[in-house]
């Protein structure tokens, strides 16, 4: 019998499944990514000369939920233009029946694998903000994406951020949506906990925004108007939370430029401080001024 | 398989192996078989036959499948010379076909390939069980098997510690299912005046030198390159196919199955539906 070294034995479990494309206008080169529903391999568009990624359904045999999301997911990903979401090129499908979709290559890696390398809070929130915006095109869109989580977060050599897996993502304008089991605990909503998926709304993804922002400032000390925004994205009632992510956009600009922000009411103390930090300059200004008119006052009258 | 083994002509044989390590004729043809999806039975629903000669036919094509990453286990994990763990072996697979080991197996409880290790490992440890039916086994000519050839394997493995038990018998039997897998691949597309598939299918994915590309490939057999394609596309495929019937045949339930075959290629198959191929 054959003998097989252990090498061979990983080198046709790999290509055992490697997608067979009917035109040759895709080389595959290597596999870079394996979920649930498919597998990412590289591969080379030799019409335009560029890498691509493709990914291909691990199902092998038809398998109405698993083609179905991936078909979402390739519409999905075409319907929303966003420079945080990466774009599809093609879409078809393989020789042996399995579906599959051509998109860009993304070089980077997980939020999860960068965020010990986001040292200050302006960095973290830089990040965040690239996400919720982000997510915020697609609710205007339409599109709630039911699974935000570090994992399905990359974020790219320059500093560009994408949102991936949007295969169990809901079109809001469809009446029937897959009422699948979604979420990663931690980050799935109460709601969806209940398996209230199906007719999820953008308040689903306010929540797992909100722990996704509590995720990435971990345990340092974080000010208090930052927390309460956080805190009011994961409100158990969808009612209590932001109501789209553009809202939450909005009160994170406001907090970065050290303005009053919805989720959290200052006190008189706070808005003196606020408002002392946003004017200090003038107010540095005016004092020196002051202070100068004193002294010119107090000399002039010294005999 | 050539009986390569000590001599065990001196009585009569109680099982019958499909010979040469070969697979069971709906996993010879798998084409056939994913046109027309049936209702499989596993080898495991065979050996719960009635029918004796059924059962006994069953019985060898699961010795087939598990008897070469058996005799690895004892030689590395056991410890055991070339000799005792030839006999333990033979007299394991008998006993079991006799006193009914597999039919005991509960999925619930664990996967089959870990049930039959542990089977495996109980036999071991009790010596006088062992010793009797080694003495018995020594008495029957059971399997035709080629034991110097899996002792001959032995040398890829330099100063192996089997560090995890069922690990190594897991990486066990997927390396002979994939062995068996590759032989009935090659003796297929010979049959179907095809060899060069397979050439292409060694040359690339079996023995590939470190520069082989579809190119090298296509200058070295005097293809093009577009043939290279088309023929690493159907070999693979046919392995796929081989190694799926295959291990469908060696695991218990459909569960199993889909769950095997997750974790061995990461895709979603079904015992009842396929693709048209």
């Amino acid at each position: 019998m054959t003998w097989l070294s252990d090498a061979v034995v990983g080198r046709l479990r790999e290509v055992a499944t490697w997608p067979e494309l009917t035109s040759d206008r895709y080389e595959i080169r290597r596999p870079v990514g394996r979920g649930g529903m498919g597998t990412v391999y590289a591969a080379y568009d030799t019409v335009l000369e560029r890498e691509v990624a493709i990914k291909v359904s691990n199902a092998l045999v038809p398998d109405d939920g698993l083609e179905e999301r991936l078909r979402l997911e390739a519409r999905v990903l075409a319907r929303l233009e966003h420079p945080g979401i990466v774009p599809v090129h093609d879409a078809g499908v393989l020789d042996d029946g399995r579906l599959y979709y051509v998109m860009k290559l993304v070089h980077g890696e997980t939020l999860a694998a960068r965020a010990p390398a986001l040292t200050t809070e302006a960095d973290r929130l830089a990040v965040f903000l690239r996400i919720a915006e982000t997510v915020a095109f697609a609710h205007d869109s339409g599109v709630v994406h039911r699974d935000l989580q570090p994992a399905n977060i990359m974020v790219g050599r320059f500093g560009e951020v994408l949102v991936l897996d949007w295969g169990v993502a809901r079109l809001v304008d469809l009446i029937e949506s897959p009422g699948i089991r979604v979420g990663t605990p931690g980050f799935m909503a109460p709601e969806l906990q209940r398996g209230d998926s199906a007719t999820a709304e953008p308040a689903a993804d306010i929540f797992a925004l909100g722990a996704l922002l509590n995720w990435i400032l971990g345990d340092a000390a974080v000010p208090r108007r930052l927390r309460a925004i956080a805190n009011k994205c994961a409100q158990p009632d969808p009612r209590d939370r932001y109501s789209n992510a553009a809202d939450l956009v909005a009160d994170l600009s406001r907090y970065r430029a050290g303005l009053p922000v919805s989720a959290h009411r200052d006190t008189l103390a706070e808005r003196a401080a606020l408002w002392f930090t946003k004017y200090q300059t003038l107010v540095f200004l005016i004092a020196a001024y002051l202070l100068m008119r004193a002294l010119f006052a107090f000399f002039q009258r010294t005999p | 398989m050539a009986v390569q083994g000590r001599s065990r002509d001196r009585a009569k044989g109680v099982l019958s192996l499909s010979p040469p390590d070969r697979l069971s004729p709906m996993v010879a043809y798998p084409c056939a078989f994913m046109r027309f999806p049936v209702t499989r039975r596993s080898v495991l629903e065979r050996i719960r036959e009635a029918d004796v000669d059924e059962r006994r036919a069953a019985f060898g094509d699961l010795a087939t499948a598990y008897w070469r990453p058996s005799y690895h286990y004892l030689r590395l994990h056991w410890r055991l010379s070339p000799e005792t763990a030839e006999d333990v072996v033979q007299a394991f697979f008998t006993t079991a076909f006799e006193k009914g080991y597999v039919e005991k197996y509960d999925p619930a409880k664990a996967k089959f390939r870990t049930f039959l290790r542990t089977c495996l490992d109980r036999f071991i440890q009790n010596t006088r069980q062992a010793e009797s039916a080694i003495k018995r086994g020594g008495e029957a000519t059971l399997l035709s098997l080629d034991f110097p050839g899996a002792e001959h394997e032995l040398a890829a493995y330099p100063a192996l510690v089997v560090d995890d038990a069922d690990r190594f018998f897991h990486d066990e039997t997927i390396r002979a299912l994939f062995a068996r897998t590759v032989d009935a691949m090659r003796d297929a597309f010979t049959r179907e005046g095809k060899p060069q598939v397979f050439d292409v299918f060694a040359r690339h994915d079996l023995h590939p030198s470190a520069d082989a590309t579809y190119a090298t490939v296509a200058a070295d057999l005097r293809l093009t390159t577009g043939q290279v394609t088309n023929c690493l596309h159907a070999a693979r495929r046919r392995f796929r196919e081989l190694a799926l019937a295959s291990l469908r045949d060696v695991v218990a339930t459909d569960d199993e199955y889909r769950a095997e075959a997750r974790e061995l290629f990461g895709v979603e198959v079904s015992p009842e539906r396929s693709r048209g191929v």
